[in-house]
């Protein structure tokens, strides 16, 4: 049994457990995608595009931007009006998309070892190790379910989790420049990140 | 010379008793740790799943903005202009070779770590320390290598005087960015000055190596690390949109997560 057999496995249950099953486990979710995702990085036969539009898909299946992006604002989103709630939640998943297809990217050659999975009411929490030949990255990944299915929330790297620190950042952005400036700082980085 | 090989068979002997004891009480850690974690799940589930619609805002203490910008922007250009080229040139040792001169580093800092489980007492990580020091500075050839942890799976006990203070409660302070040293606050800058007398390579107590020779050994200590470390901040830079803002909350997550292990 190779880690290659493992991956495999993982991919052939990922494909075949949503038609045996009605409920899947978080674990089971998550690294169904997190596995089809090193697959596609893995296939050099696609190109460039291809390989951007199919991880963009496995991410968005799995991410909850609208719970993100609530979160993320936190106080500030109960004061945005609805365009800019509109507004921030498509400019906030196109960022943390371009942010993780450009941080992924650099993962082809890992091993991602799934840990504790704990389980409360509707959230979860996987741990996951990413290992490589110099270091190990514990990450965690926080899921909520809708449905039958979990949507991963938040993601914790070394007991860092990305929403507080968007939180904390986005809101002096905001208190300094309004949702104008906020936008606008997105929007720039955004176009950076896809160059 | 001689007196540092004095020192380390001394230690050596004086750990040895309590190494057997770290030995013996290893295997079964794997047990009580799997059941205390299971224990405190209850405990710590409150901070795993925190509501994502409360506004917990995490507010850093930051009254000095200004300076540590400044201090920010130094650090930065002394990262892409003087760190980053020479690490890059320093590469072309091979990465194992590089990986064991970061394993002699971190070995020969065990006092440091070692003080600090002793000050929360974490008994069961001070035998994981003493004994993988035992191990590592024999076995593992003075520390290049680290059987410890892949023959054993002893873990290193990454424990500071910060965490220490922050294990009795104290608050993080005022944030404080460093020229060269980087991010910090007030309660992690006094626990730099208290680990400093426990380095052995720094501190005044041991070995009393000449200022230069210090100098020379945090240099290349650094150099090596980040010749190890693959554009952290590189990454950091490129994402975020405001990078000052994103190192200062990761910086007081990463110390909170670290403190509550």
């Amino acid at each position: 049994m190779t880690v290659r057999h493992l991956y495999l496995l993982a991919l052939l249950f990922s494909l075949v457990w949503p038609v045996t099953a009605g409920a899947s486990t978080p674990k089971q979710d998550i690294s169904g995608t997190v596995d089809n995702i090193l697959v596609v990085l893995r296939n050099h036969e696609l190109s460039a595009e291809q390989r951007r539009e199919q991880l963009s898909n496995l991410i968005r299946q799995r991410f909850e931007f609208t719970v993100m992006s609530r979160s993320t604002l936190g106080k500030n989103w109960r004061k945005a009006s609805t365009e800019q709630r509109q507004e921030f939640m498509k400019l906030f998943s196109d960022l943390l998309e371009a942010t993780y297809l450009g941080r992924i990217e650099s993962y082809t050659n890992e091993q991602v070892l799934y840990g504790e999975e704990k389980v409360r009411g509707k959230k979860a929490l996987v741990k996951t190790l990413i290992k490589t030949k110099t270091v190990e990255i514990p990450i965690d990944y926080k899921l909520v379910r809708k449905e039958n299915s979990w949507f991963v929330y938040d993601v914790v790297i070394e007991g860092v989790s990305l929403v507080r620190n968007f939180r904390s950042s986005y809101n002096s952005i905001v208190a300094r420049e309004g949702f104008d400036g906020l936008f606008g700082k997105m929007r720039t980085k955004i176009a950076e990140l896809r160059k | 010379m001689s007196k540092l090989i004095t020192a380390l068979l001394l230690t050596i002997f004086l750990a040895l008793p309590l190494a057997g004891f770290a030995a013996e009480v290893q295997p079964s850690t794997t047990g009580p740790r799997v059941a205390t974690e299971n224990g405190q799940s209850a405990v710590d589930t409150e901070d795993d799943f925190d509501d994502p619609f409360a506004d917990e805002e995490i507010v850093v203490n930051d009254p000095i903005e200004p300076f540590n910008r400044a201090m920010f922007w130094f650090n930065d250009k002394l990262y892409f202009y003087l760190l980053k080229p020479i690490a890059r040139g320093y590469r072309i040792i091979p990465e194992p070779a590089r990986v064991s001169v970061d394993n002699f580093f971190r070995n020969i800092e065990t006092p440091v770590r070692l003080v600090n489980t002793l000050l929360q007492f974490k008994m069961e990580d001070s035998g994981t320390e003493i004994g993988r020091f035992v191990v590592n500075t024999t076995v593992g050839l003075l520390g290049l290598f680290d059987p410890a942890k892949s023959w054993l799976g002893w873990e290193r006990k990454e424990e500071d005087f910060g965490q220490t203070l922050g294990h009795y409660g104290s608050g993080p302070g005022l944030y404080i960015v460093w020229p060269v040293m980087g991010p910090s606050n007030l309660r992690d800058s006094v626990g730099m000055a208290g680990d400093y007398f426990a380095h052995p390579l720094y501190s005044p107590l041991y070995f009393k190596l000449k200022t230069w020779e210090q100098y020379a050994l945090y240099g290349l200590d650094s150099t090596n690390k980040t010749s190890l470390d693959r554009d952290t901040y590189e990454g950091i830079k490129k994402d975020a949109l405001d990078p000052y803002l994103f190192v200062r909350d990761a910086y007081q997550q990463y110390r909170e997560a670290q403190i509550n292990r």
